[in-house]
């Protein structure tokens, strides 16, 4: 039996269990429901933590603003530095997951669509994860200098700088590698059969 | 997004909902995958349709088409899809179909789905368009490649069934 054979029968109607037709009303209970789809969960998870760092950015401002006391100042400030490049952060992840989101175009221009934007995610999640690693050093160094009682001597400040600086260095590579393994594990099995779908529709015959 | 779709998308849905209904039949065995599916590719449309513009050489169907295939095969769903199983209820419905339309025994039928349903994704792809009775032209538009390049695979493809058919 060939495909040709099938053709002739193939649009009679499915299993018994599965309706011809839907009514207008269950259409608008299906359109009603959230969408199992990963790239949709993750915009929703993106505009929740997006807004998050909204509230937090005037709440760190006040913080820096009006603290009396220097290092709650200084604490502020630093927060505020992190909310604004968390915002930028979520807005590009929403802008590139809005445009992977579209199902609309060939099968091709889709799938390119996908892994493309997919890398720019994971590369962008890479860079930040390690852009913020010398931030939080920043941070443990002015909490190390401003929690103290005694004043902050040059000498201190040096050592200080110097034990974090080693210490942002010492953990910048397991950092680097777990961030790698992470978002290998969250996201290679997509991206290595999607790449593998383009790599099949792109394979041009030589029969 | 608002949840009240509008009527023109409504009646477009209810014309075409066999279609989308073949795409989920040939991607997913379970049905409830099958459902899964049905309803994702639903959402895509209706989330599409603002920006869908009717073009005079363009058809309507082409355009569900590509949506309910890229949905299909990036299967970017929550849900993990089970292992490639043939249900009961399925085997019963596939080995009913020939005893009125063809000449073929039931089991003649039944390897030809498990053949269709050991093929790859983009495999299955080419076998769906071509049982919907799709012009290669239009094949190309959809899958975006070219018309020589659907010839050749599809070729291939009926190729790879014959030699799963030879050696089951």
């Amino acid at each position: 039996m060939e495909l040709d054979d099938l053709r002739r029968h193939w649009r009679q109607p499915g299993p018994a269990s599965e309706p011809a037709t839907l009514s207008t009303a269950e259409l608008r209970r299906v359109l009603a429901r959230q969408s199992d789809d990963v790239l949709a969960k993750l915009r929703r998870n993106a505009k929740v933590e997006m807004a998050i760092n909204y509230a937090l950015l005037p709440l760190s401002l006040g913080m820096a603003w009006l603290a009396p006391v220097l290092w709650v100042r200084l604490w502020g400030g630093l927060l505020a530095l992190i909310a604004l490049v968390c915002i930028f952060y979520f807005h590009r992840k929403l802008g590139l997951l809005r445009h992977m989101s579209d199902p609309a175009g060939d099968l091709r221009a889709y799938l390119l669509r996908l892994t493309t934007g997919l890398r720019a995610l994971i590369r962008f999640y890479y860079r930040l994860t390690l852009a913020m690693l010398p931030l939080t050093c920043l941070l443990m160094g002015v909490m190390a200098l401003t929690t103290t009682t005694k004043a902050a001597t040059p000498t201190k400040i040096w050592v200080i700088g110097a034990v974090l600086a080693v210490l942002c260095a010492v953990i910048y590579l397991p950092t680097a590698h777990t961030t790698k393994r992470y978002l290998h594990w969250l996201y290679g099995q997509h991206l290595d059969r999607l790449e593998a779908q383009l790599r099949e529709l792109d394979d041009v015959p030589t029969a | 997004m608002s949840t009240a779709p509008s009527a023109d998308f409504l009646a477009a849905l209810h014309d075409y909902q066999p279609l989308v209904r073949r795409v989920c039949r040939l991607y997913c065995q379970d049905a409830d995958d099958r459902q899964d599916l049905f309803q994702e590719i639903v959402l895509q449309l209706w989330r599409a349709w603002p920006r869908y513009v009717p073009q005079p050489d363009a058809k309507l169907s082409t355009w569900l088409y590509r949506i309910a295939l890229n949905v299909a095969i990036s299967n970017l769903r929550q849900r993990t899809r089970r292992p490639a199983s043939v249900s009961v209820e399925d085997e019963a419905w596939h080995l009913a179909q020939p005893t009125e339309a063809s000449a073929y025994e039931p089991e003649e039928t039944a390897a030809l789905y498990r053949a269709i349903d050991r093929l790859s994704d983009v495999d299955k792809a080419f076998v769906l368009l071509y049982l919907e009775d799709r012009p290669y032209e239009e094949m190309a538009d959809i899958l975006g490649i070219t018309q020589n390049n659907v010839r050749v695979k599809m070729h291939r493809v009926q190729e790879k069934l014959r030699r799963q058919l030879v050696h089951k």
